[in-house]
């Protein structure tokens, strides 16, 4: 489904990304592994086309889509859930979810897919008139992951969507991703809870200063010295 | 009494103007993050796009402003797809080139007035120039009451597209998190055209209301701006509320001072510009912010 070829990224005249390469197939989930700043957040701006890579190429269902804005790749089905869920403050959660779906192939189908939001966050719906500001962590974080789904996802990107939330709201959240693949959406998971993020993906792959290192199926890296030395060990702490 | 009456009136007057010349400035600032030092430049060419439309086809000037209004929305489009790639947004600070720019365009425009209407003081005299009305016992001039209700109709015809249309549901988003927006299918070059597209509306528009005012000349505008970048920074870039109360504030302060102190009328706006700095030191994000902060303690 997506393929990422050599990719190079930069950040102004910093690169943060080396030659990156993987594929996702359709219906997979995906996990990143790697320590802050080893580019897992800027792999998944750059696939979602915030950032365009200097080099490399990226094809999304057969078709090139390397460079594309982001509002295209969104109308293609490529929806980025970002860091530190970046809801608009001001506007109420309803806005927030309606706007999800500002994309000319999610509109048709914005009061259906809203009602399937609601199914999956039932306190959402209890907070419509609320300003997105004013929720708490976890609810702000089911309202971003609600207005991704808002925007009819074929390809979910996740950076860090259990940061800073309480462990009973971890779970919901990782429950909330399986529903989410059931559905028949693939998915791209960067997590910081490795433990969690290798239990629930089918694949995964490590990235070390912006190069991936090692790669494979999430059950054996789970079981990999170097990953449970490097990662799991510190996810435990 | 007589008097309150009347410094609140003419307060109240003025606030509906400034809001709507506020605003303009304070959507491209939200959506861009330039500051649009042509503003001026967009104020002045409304007041002779009016003054033409007066004097060559005797339009009456809050008629001409129908045609102002989209006649400089479409002119502001134009222009950001003439010259918006060099005014793309770099980061959370306007960058240079985007106000040198915008200053060239302010002078052009200048120099395109001096050419064309030569300069010469203008005004615009119509039949209700020097009627007045009375209200609450006080009388108001005709010409300030139309401005007023001119003001508050392109106001609330902003606040209904921000509120109601997805357009302007996406304005907004690009300003309280353009990422957020991007990430949502906002077309952003879109968004910033659209916007800046507004802002010179209601420039024009602002620049047409003051004509029927006072008179103007291609140097006009300057000190309009300087009221319009102290209200945005008292009224944040938010809301229209907020723009509109930070008009009410400079408008209410500007009568008052005018009434009750031996502050003479030139000195305006200095008055402007120390509330800018009083505003800056005090509470650099503007009231909104502090109201809500007051909000917050209250709850707690």
């Amino acid at each position: 489904m997506l393929e990422v070829t050599g990719i190079d990224a930069f950040y102004g005249k910093v690169q943060a990304l080396w030659d990156v390469t993987f594929r996702v197939a359709k219906g997979e989930i995906v996990t990143i592994i790697g320590a802050n700043g080893a580019g897992k957040s800027t792999t998944l701006k750059t696939i979602s086309g915030l950032l365009k890579p200097r080099k490399g190429q990226i094809v999304f269902e057969g078709a090139d889509v390397t460079g594309l804005a982001p509002n295209r790749l969104v109308e293609l089905g490529i929806v980025l859930i970002p860091e530190a869920r970046q809801l608009w403050p001001a506007m109420s959660v309803l806005e927030n979810l309606e706007m999800g779906a500002y994309a000319r192939t999610a509109r048709p189908a914005r009061a259906q897919t809203l009602q399937s939001v609601f199914a999956m966050f039932p306190l959402l719906k209890q907070r419509v008139r609320q300003r997105a500001g004013t929720l708490s962590g976890g609810e702000q974080q089911m309202c971003a992951i609600g207005r991704g789904l808002m925007a009819r996802p074929r390809l979910l990107l996740l950076d860090e969507p259990a940061l800073g939330l309480a462990p009973l709201l971890v779970r919901e959240v990782f429950e909330s991703l399986k529903s989410i693949r059931e559905q028949g959406v693939t998915i791209v998971l960067v997590e910081q809870n490795v433990r969690h993020a290798l239990a629930l993906a089918d694949r995964a792959f490590v990235l070390e200063t912006g190069r991936v290192t090692l790669s494979g199926q999430a059950s054996d890296l789970a079981h990999d010295p170097r990953i449970r030395d490097g990662y799991l060990g510190l996810a435990a702490v | 009494m007589q008097q309150l009456v009347s410094v609140t009136l003419s307060a109240l007057l003025a606030a509906g103007l400034y809001a709507t010349m506020a605003y303009g400035l304070a959507v491209i600032y939200g959506v861009m993050r330039i500051i649009n030092l042509a503003h001026a430049g967009f104020m002045m060419l409304g007041a002779y796009v009016t003054f033409t439309l007066f004097s060559r086809f005797s339009l009456d000037p809050f008629i001409g402003l129908v045609v102002v209004g989209p006649l400089f929305f479409f002119f502001g489009v134009v222009l950001y797809r003439a010259v918006g790639k060099s005014m793309a947004r770099s980061g959370a600070t306007p960058s240079i080139e985007s106000l040198l720019l915008l200053f060239g365009v302010w002078l052009v425009l200048q120099n395109l007035a001096y050419v064309i209407w030569t300069g010469d003081t203008q005004s615009i005299l119509t039949s209700y120039t020097m009627k007045s009305i009375e209200i609450f016992g006080v009388h108001v001039g005709v010409p300030s009451v139309f401005v007023f209700l001119a003001s508050a109709a392109s106001l609330i015809f902003l606040n209904v597209l921000l509120k109601r249309t997805y357009l302007g549901k996406a304005i907004r988003a690009v300003t309280q998190n353009r990422d957020a927006a991007l990430l949502s299918g906002v077309d952003a070059d879109r968004i910033s055209a659209t916007a800046f597209g507004l802002g010179t509306a209601f420039a024009g528009i602002a620049g047409g209301m003051l004509s029927t005012l006072m008179a103007f000349t291609p140097d006009f505008g300057r000190s309009f701006l300087l009221k319009a970048f102290c209200i945005i920074v008292l009224g944040g870039m938010e809301s229209v509320t907020g723009v509109a109360l930070g008009a009410l504030v400079l408008a209410v302060l500007e009568n008052v001072l005018g009434a009750y102190t031996p502050v003479p009328t030139s000195l305006q706006d200095a008055v402007s510009f120390a509330l800018l700095f009083v505003a800056l030191v005090a509470f650099p994000q503007g009231l909104p912010a502090l109201f809500a902060r007051f909000e917050r303690k209250a709850i707690r």
